[in-house]
Order: structure tokens, then C-alpha cells, then sequence
């Protein structure tokens, strides 16, 4: 059993309650921000895509106890607006001189083909591949969509080693997957799915899960660094540490309203950052913070929380250990000791 | 061998000594990180942050902290968190259970039970598994969860009484987090044992300043003039640090006197849901708290608000009256007498003259009288009984008003030992004022015995009231006495009060005959011989006698105060918990307790814990030695 079926009983319940509110219809949404490939640092196009919304979310097993992505995606997705929109904006954006990496994110699993129908998959693959300026595609995927034939056809339609599939492992440990997070699969179906697609030459980028419900800070840093070591092993170079941030509607949102969750310290993530950089150089990590310095994001004590963020962000980018080594002093990091250690004791 | 030593206890309050060197260390205070300065720290943790090269396996130490010239001599200078269980105590068991039990099977092959720190969830208390640990020498359960339950007092009470009833009073128990000081004596009387310094980490940080009652915010509080309050600017978590652990010596101090009980009374009303746990505990666990508070004891005792009416010992001390005292066979007059503030009461101005208004009724009147003073909250104290623990030692604020509750509780208990008595004795009531009013009116309609009243006008120590009881007694006199019988002397009467209360009914006519001679004069202790033997000692202090092992011997079938010892000798000068075959349950700490093996008393002890506690230890000091018998050779 990869879930425990009374823990994802409840998050259904919560689920259920908040999923009519969806909107009916929602346009795409698109962003462009700066973003490292390899040695250089180049213009990233990010694109939202309104589909239904993540199948596993969808499911009678409720979802992810943390992830409330879900509530943006409209009740009916209109995939003729989306090609049309994406068509227009790849158009507007993309210049001549520039080189680009294009995220094509859904809120779930871009290669799922009850989400994105395999036309449309096409379609956007082809559309993409008209132009050279790109270098690097994005995509997102859980590791059950991802066999050969979903793969056979990304080669049919572009160059597969410009592809980089983006996979929400969170943990490589199987308790937190089953019990913490409810994710509905095993550090094993992410082997399986990483070996098959880098087979077909795309690349892999795994996203980690800071502090999970139930699981301390403490435990999480630990959880991190096994789970980075573990990805390093299947021959993965870039590795994306989300810290949580509470999505309301959410099982973590609960626990947060009854103060038995505290978001993770930005001071765990400058240490995890440095801790893995120093050892595992070759590894490309990214720690971009979702909602960072606000209550329901990883935080501090707010006095500190915008300087730190502003070196995340930097070393994000640059990938130079330098970059935390800025030494911020504040009088909360003393705190941030005394609670991660409180906390693994209780 | 368990790390911990009781040294003596009080309710689920104990001291605990670190085991070979006896260095106390609980109540205590555990810092998150190795403190700057160490005073006032019982032990700190050591925990490295995790590293990439040693994910998971990093050792988690808590360190004690001892006095340098008796570091080598402990059992253990450090103790290990080598496993925690994943889930925290909130998570519902079907998430949990399943990797507690794990972790339950895993900690139980560690190896040096006694370094192990056990964690227990509250919500795992109840679990078999956990009785397995507590098999163990594991010594340190750090019980998480438990703030979640402070404004649930059956839950509280429940849980805490249960989890101290299971496990050994030499099992301590640490309770981790921010827990304001205000709450630490509760806490500790309901067997905590343990509270770490996170409260003057969580209190600096959102700048909230304490004080050992409350908490205020940084900007409006008292001033204060300690050395941390002076600095510019002030250090607030050095402040804070220092009231949380003057919180815990005020407890430990409290402990060694024996006055915990009245400090509990007190800080209860810094939070309501503990007083309603404390009243629980007066009341359905009563017996559990009873148990384990000392009757023996010559702390001075405040009973101001309602919670002192069912304190265990003053329970202890009604059931006690109730179920031993007899009064001397020749006894026809009861007197009623009011309580006096000066303790014992024949010292008190009051008392001294009533008792020259008794002797003007007759020679010998004494022979047939029986004195009991009727008062609040202990109801009714015999004369003979006015010098031990609890009635030599309790003070109340007098105001002359009884509640309902004291009336009822005081007048069962005077008509329980009123039926004691010869159906032909009169009842002399010298007693005026309201309450007293109400009570003698109980024992009228529930009893046929004639009252006369002598104080119905004026207050007792009036002349008019006097000589009104001078006058009564007279008249009754003449009637009831009659010089053929031979009369126990008072001090007999007394000393066979005294024996039947402390060593259990029928002992006192055992150990004392009708006329005693006696060495040693007041303040000092009284030596009692028995033609030319020398069998007990009366200690004028705490007013409780001691035997001699022949003494104690004459009455080893009739007493409670019985531990079954392993071996016909006791050598060294204590007794240890695996020589302790079986120990009687009514023992309470600090008794006067007989060591006996095969029906012959040994040696004579105190008792350091319940009788309960100590049929529970496997490894420590259950009572120490008084005296020895001679072996006859």
C-alpha cells in the first residue's frame, strides 16, 4: 500500500469541501525571469497552463496533504484558448538574439494524458520546436505518466535532450511519501521513471520537499541530505528544494490554523544550501522560496527575511557558494537554533 | 541499575539523586544547548545539526552536570537519544502506531538501558509496549505533548495519575517545551520530574518578560532589579533564564521542607484548569496521592483556600482518627473543645485555663475524661493525639465562619468516634460560635447521648463559662467515677493514641503499660522505659514514636508498618529495593517502618518511599536503617 488509507481519507474530506469553489475558466498565465543553464545565466519563459489540475489531486485518494495548486486550475480546461494563447506569446517573447528556456508548468503533470491530451502535448512539443532560440524545456510529471510511449513521442516531435522532466519526489523516503505527504507513489517509481527517461535522453530535475507535515525541521534537514545523496546516485545533476509554503484549503493548512506546524526557517534552507553546494559542487540547486518571508512561507524573524531571500535567490542563480556567505548577523538565528533542537526533542 | 535515587517524596513528587554519587538533580532544569554557565542546570543537550556526511547518525547527548569532585564516581556522566519516533504526539495513531511500535522494539535492544532516553507520546501512555520499557533500567521518558492536554483536567489527571501508578518513582520524567514556571510545582507534585530552559527562548524572542507568577509583555512590567534587568540594554533571556531557574530551586526547597503541598495550593491559581485537576485528584485519585504523602513530617502547614480540606494528609489523618483511635475504656465525659491558634493547643493561653477549670471537678477526674478538640480542617484532634503531625503543625485563617463542606465533614466524623464511646458517657460541649453551633446540633439528632453546653452564653475563656464547665463537671463527677479501678496513666493514654494511629489499631495497648517511666523532658525526645528497658522514643518534634526492634517485635502481627526483608541479617545501613521481598501498601514515606524476615523483626527503618513505590523499584535504596536487632548468641 503506498497510502495510508484513513490519513488519505481525511485529506479527501478537506479536498471535497474546497473544490467547488474553482473557477470556471481561467487564462494562461506567463512570466518571464532570469534562469542558469549549465555555465550561463539565460531568459526563462514560464507558462501556467489552465488544465483540469493534477489527476492524483483529483483522485479519490485526496492528494497531497500540502498542495493546494489544485484551486487554480479551472473546472474545465479550453485547450483550443491554450494553443492559440501559447502560439501568440512564444511569438511576442521570443527574439532573435536571445537564448531561452522555456517551464511549461500545469499544476500537474504536463505528460498525463487524462490532463493534456496527447494532441495537445503534440502540439505544443511541435510549436516549440520551430524555434532554435530555445534550449531547454521544462516539463512536469509524476513518474506513473512516464513510460516509453509518452516518451517515443516527445522524440517524435523535438530534439528530447533540449527536455528536462521535472518530478515531485519531495522525499526518497517511502514513511514521508506514505504517511506525510500522501503522494500515492514510492522512491521506487522515481527510479524507475529517472532511469527510463534519461534512456531516452531527456534530462531529470527532482524537487524536494522542505519540512513536510509531521516531520520536524530538524529531521527534515537530515531528510534532505539523504534524499539529495540518494538523486545523486541515479545520476541526476539538479536538484530544486521547495520549502513549504501553506496552501490554503490544504490538510498542512489545518495544522497550521490549530499552531502545530511552523513553515521552515529561511536559515535551514541557507544551511542545507550550503551543506550540499560545498559537497556535491556539481549539483545545480535551486531554492526558489514560494511566499518566503510571510507567515504561510519559510520565514524568519521579519527583520532578517529579505536579505536572506535576496542571497537565496543570487546563489540560485550564480550557483556560487559566495553568494551565502555574506555574513548576516541577526539576533533570531540563535532562536532558530533553540527551536529546531526543541522541536526534534519534543 | 537505574541512573536515579529517591531521596524522599511527596504526592508524585520525589527528589532524585543521581544513584552512586547522590548528588540531587530533580526537580531540574535541562538547557537546549550547552549553557554559558552551567549553576542551575541539571544537564544539557548535545545536538550536532545533521551534515551531509553524517546523515542520521549523529549522536544526540544529553549531558549531566555534576560537581567536579564527583564526576568519576557516577554511574553515567551522559545519556543518549540514539532513536526518536518519527511522528509527533498530535499525529492520529493510524499515521503513528505503526513506526512507534517499531521504535518501541528497536529501543527495547539498546544496548545500556539506563543511558536510553525513551520517548512517550501522550497518546502512546497506554500502550503494552511501553510497559515493556518500563521493565527496563531505562531511567529518562521524555513525555511529549502534554501542554496539548493543560486545559483538559480530566484528561490531564487521568493520564498523569495512571502513567506515575505504572512506572517507579525512580523513572524520571522530562517534559519538553515552553511551560511557564508558574505551573512547576503543580507539575512536579503530579511526578514531573524535568522542564527545559525553551521558555526563556520562546518568551525572549516574542518579548515577553516573566516573573515567577506571570507573564507580561517587555514594555509594561515590574521593574526589576536583577543584574541582567540592569544591564543597558537589558538582557531579557538572561532574565527570563534566571526566573525559570529560581522557580526550580523554590520547588526543590519547598520539596526538602515538605511544604510542596502549600506552594501548590498557591500557584493553582495562576491557572484554572490545574486547580479543577487538583481538586481531581483530591477526589478520584485521592488514594494514589494519599499513599505517597508523608504523615510523618514536622513541616508547618498553611491551610487557607478550600483545596487544604481534602488534602491528602489531612484525609489521611480523618481516616486514620476514624478507623484507629479508641478511646481509653474508662472514659464516661467527653469534653468538646474549640482549637486554639498556639499549637499544640495545651500550650495555648485558652487551653491552659480550661484545663485549670477541669481539675476543680474532681480528684481524678482525668481518669474518665476524654478531651477532643473539634476544628477545621482536621475535624476532631483527641488530647492525646494534639502533638504529631498534622495537629501540631496546621495554621488557618480563623474568621469564625465554617463553610457548609467543614460543618458536614467535621460533624461525621466527631459522631464516628462519639460511637466509640460507652453508651452511658455525657458529652460536655465547651465549644460557642456558629459552626460549633451546627455541628453539636448534628450530633444531638444523631446520637442519644446527653450534652450538656457550658459555653452557650459567653466565649469559653469567659469566667462565667469556666465555671459553668468547673460546675457540670462536679455534678457528672461523683456519678461516674469510682476509685476501685486502677486508671492508665495520661501519658500511657497518649502514647497508645499515638501507636495506634502510626503503627495500625491494637498496638498501642501492646506496646504501653497502665504506668510508664520516663527520661528526657520537653523540647528534647522522651525515652519510655518499661522496667528499666528502654522501648521507644517519643520525638518531641514531629511528636511520632520510634521503636526498639524487641518493641517493635511485640506487635509485628498487629502493625501495618511491614516490609518482608530477603535474609536474616541487614548489612550496611540501608536497605536495598532487590532485599525488599514485599512491602506493605499503606507505607507511607518517611514511616517508621519493621524490616522482618520470617515473622522476626530485623532491624527497625525509614522508609524513603510508599510501601507502594518500593514493591515497584528493582535497583536503589527503599528505606534506611534506624536500628538493628542484636544477634543473640
Amino acid at each position: 500500500m503506498k497510502i495510508n488509507t484513513s490519513y488519505s481519507e481525511s485529506i479527501k474530506q478537506i479536498r471535497e469541501k474546497n473544490l467547488p469553489s474553482r473557477e470556471h475558466s481561467r487564462r494562461i498565465i506567463h512570466w518571464e525571469e532570469k534562469h542558469r543553464i549549465k555555465s550561463e545565466v539565460v531568459k526563462a519563459l514560464v507558462f501556467i497552463l489552465p488544465t483540469r489540475g493534477c489527476s492524483w489531486a483529483l483522485s479519490g485518494s485526496g492528494g497531497c496533504s500540502v498542495c493546494g495548486y489544485l484551486y487554480d486550475n479551472p473546472q474545465k480546461p479550453d485547450f483550443e484558448m491554450i494553443m492559440i494563447s501559447i502560439k501568440d506569446i512564444l511569438n511576442k517573447k521570443i527574439q532573435q538574439e536571445e537564448e531561452y528556456s522555456i517551464k511549461i508548468f500545469t499544476s500537474g503533470s504536463f505528460l498525463d494524458r487524462n490532463e493534456v491530451p496527447i494532441n495537445v502535448q503534440e502540439a505544443i512539443l511541435k510549436e516549440l520546436a520551430k524555434y532554435h532560440q530555445i534550449r531547454e524545456i521544462v516539463l512536469e510529471s509524476r513518474p506513473e505518466y512516464i513510460n516509453d510511449k509518452i516518451l517515443q513521442n516527445i522524440v517524435n516531435n523535438i530534439d528530447i535532450s533540449k527536455i528536462e522532466i521535472a518530478i515531485g519526489l519531495e522525499s526518497a523516503n517511502n514513511k514521508i511519501l506514505k504517511n506525510s505527504v500522501n503522494k500515492g507513489f514510492f522512491w521506487e517509481d522515481f527510479e524507475q521513471a529517472t532511469e527510463r527517461i534519461i534512456k531516452f535522453g531527456a534530462k531529470v530535475k527532482a524537487y524536494l520537499l522542505f519540512k513536510p507535515p509531521f516531520v520536524t525541521e530538524y529531521d527534515s534537514i537530515n531528510d534532505i541530505f539523504l534524499s539529495v545523496s540518494k538523486i545523486k546516485k541515479l545520476g541526476i545533476d539538479t536538484v530544486s528544494i521547495n520549502a513549504i509554503s501553506i496552501h490554503r484549503g490544504t490538510y498542512l493548512s489545518l495544522l497550521f490554523e490549530k499552531n502545530q506546524y511552523r513553515p521552515p526557517w529561511l536559515w535551514s534552507l541557507v544551511y542545507i544550501c550550503k551543506e550540499i553546494k560545498a559537497k556535491f559542487p556539481e549539483i545545480r540547486l535551486i531554492c526558489d522560496v514560494v511566499a518566503g518571508g510571510t507567515r504561510r512561507g519559510a520565514h524568519n524573524c521579519g527583520e532578517c527575511d529579505k536579505a536572506i531571500l535576496e542571497q537565496l535567490k543570487e546563489f540560485t542563480l550564480t550557483q556560487d557558494l559566495k553568494a551565502l556567505n555574506h555574513n548576516i548577523q541577526c539576533s533570531c538565528k540563535e532562536e532558530w537554533k533553540g527551536y529546531v533542537l526543541h522541536e526534534k526533542i519534543s | 541499575m537505574r541512573f536515579f535515587q529517591p531521596k524522599s517524596q511527596l504526592g508524585f513528587a520525589r527528589i532524585l539523586a543521581e544513584t552512586r554519587s547522590k548528588v540531587p538533580i530533580s526537580p531540574g532544569l535541562i538547557s537546549l544547548e550547552k549553557p554559558l554557565k552551567k549553576e542551575g542546570y541539571s544537564a544539557y543537550f548535545e545536538i550536532p545539526f545533521p551534515t551531509l556526511d553524517n546523515i542520521d547518525k549523529s549522536s544526540k547527548k544529553l549531558i549531566w552536570i555534576f560537581p567536579k569532585e564527583k564526576e568519576e564516581k557516577v554511574l553515567s556522566k551522559s545519556f543518549v537519544l540514539t532513536e526518536q519516533p518519527f511522528y509527533p504526539h498530535f499525529v492520529s495513531d493510524s499515521i503513528s502506531s505503526q513506526d512507534y511500535f517499531e521504535y518501541v522494539e528497536s529501543f527495547l535492544s539498546f544496548p545500556e538501558a539506563f543511558r536510553q532516553i525513551f520517548t512517550l507520546p501522550i497518546t502512546m501512555t497506554d500502550s503494552k509496549l511501553v510497559n515493556q520499557v518500563s521493565q527496563t533500567d531505562c531511567s529518562l521518558y521524555i513525555l511529549t505533548g502534554l501542554s496539548s492536554l493543560f486545559n483538559n483536567q480530566r484528561r490531564l489527571s487521568e493520564l498523569l495519575v495512571s502513567l506515575r501508578e505504572k512506572i517507579s518513582p525512580d523513572i524520571a520524567i522530562y517534559v519538553p517545551g515552553p511551560i511557564s514556571p508558574a505551573f512547576y510545582s503543580f507539575l512536579v507534585y503530579s511526578g514531573i520530574d524535568f522542564f527545559d530552559n525553551s521558555q526563556a527562548y520562546y518568551t525572549s524572542k516574542n518579548g515577553y518578560f516573566l516573573t515567577i507568577d506571570r507573564t507580561y509583555s517587555n514594555e509594561e512590567h515590574p521593574t526589576c532589579y536583577c543584574p541582567y534587568c540592569m544591564e543597558k540594554p537589558p538582557n531579557l533571556f538572561k532574565h527570563n533564564e534566571l526566573i525559570i531557574k529560581n522557580a526550580l530551586t523554590r520547588i526543590h526547597h519547598s520539596l526538602k521542607e515538605e511544604t510542596l503541598r502549600t506552594l501548590v495550593e498557591k500557584d493553582i491559581h495562576n491557572k484554572v484548569s490545574f486547580a479543577a485537576t487538583l481538586r481531581k485528584y483530591d477526589s478520584v485519585f485521592s488514594q494514589s496521592f494519599r499513599s505517597r504523602s508523608p504523615i510523618i513530617s514536622n513541616a508547618t502547614m498553611k491551610c487557607v483556600g478550600e483545596e487544604s480540606l481534602s488534602r491528602p494528609v489531612i484525609t489521611e489523618y480523618r481516616n486514620r482518627i476514624r478507623e484507629r483511635f479508641v478511646p481509653d475504656l474508662l472514659s464516661r465525659i467527653v469534653l468538646l473543645l474549640p482549637c486554639s491558634a498556639r499549637k499544640p493547643y495545651s500550650f495555648s493561653r485558652s487551653h491552659m485555663q480550661i484545663r485549670k477549670a477541669i481539675k476543680k471537678g474532681g480528684r481524678g477526674i482525668f481518669s474518665i475524661l476524654s478531651e477532643l478538640i473539634v476544628t477545621s480542617p482536621l475535624s476532631v484532634v483527641p488530647r492525646e493525639l494534639e502533638g504529631i503531625f498534622p495537629a501540631k503543625f496546621y495554621d488557618i485563617p480563623v474568621a469564625g465562619q465554617w463553610t457548609s463542606k467543614e460543618i458536614s465533614i467535621t460533624a461525621t466524623l466527631l459522631n464516628d468516634i462519639l460511637k466509640r464511646y460507652s453508651k452511658d458517657a455525657i458529652i460536655i460541649n465547651h465549644m460557642s460560635g456558629e459552626g460549633y453551633k451546627d455541628i453539636i446540633q448534628i450530633v444531638r439528632e444523631q446520637n442519644s447521648f446527653t450534652v450538656y453546653d457550658t459555653s452557650q452564653e459567653a466565649s469559653p475563656t469567659s469566667d462565667k463559662s469556666l465555671s459553668r464547665l468547673s460546675e457540670t463537671l462536679q455534678e457528672i463527677f461523683s456519678d461516674k467515677f469510682s476509685s476501685d479501678v486502677q486508671a492508665p496513666s495520661t501519658l500511657t493514654k497518649k502514647l497508645r493514641a499515638i501507636s495506634d494511629f502510626q503503627f495500625g489499631s491494637d498496638t498501642g495497648r501492646i506496646l504501653f503499660a497502665d504506668s510508664l517511666k520516663t527520661k528526657g523532658k520537653y523540647p528534647r525526645n522522651q525515652q519510655i522505659f518499661s522496667e528499666k528497658e528502654q522501648i521507644a522514643i517519643l520525638n518531641s518534634k514531629n511528636g511520632f514514636l520510634s521503636l526498639s526492634p524487641d518493641s517493635a517485635q511485640s506487635i509485628s502481627t498487629k502493625s501495618k508498618n511491614i516490609l518482608e526483608f530477603g535474609d536474616i541479617q541487614v548489612k550496611g545501613s540501608n536497605i536495598f529495593a532487590p532485599g525488599c521481598i514485599k512491602a506493605d501498601n499503606s507505607i507511607l514515606p518517611n514511616d517508621e517502618i519493621f524490616v522482618v524476615f520470617e515473622k522476626q523483626v530485623v532491624a527497625t527503618a525509614k522508609a524513603i518511599v510508599s510501601g507502594k513505590d518500593m514493591n515497584k523499584m528493582t535497583s536503589g535504596i527503599v528505606a534506611e536503617i534506624k536500628k538493628k536487632t542484636r544477634v543473640k548468641k
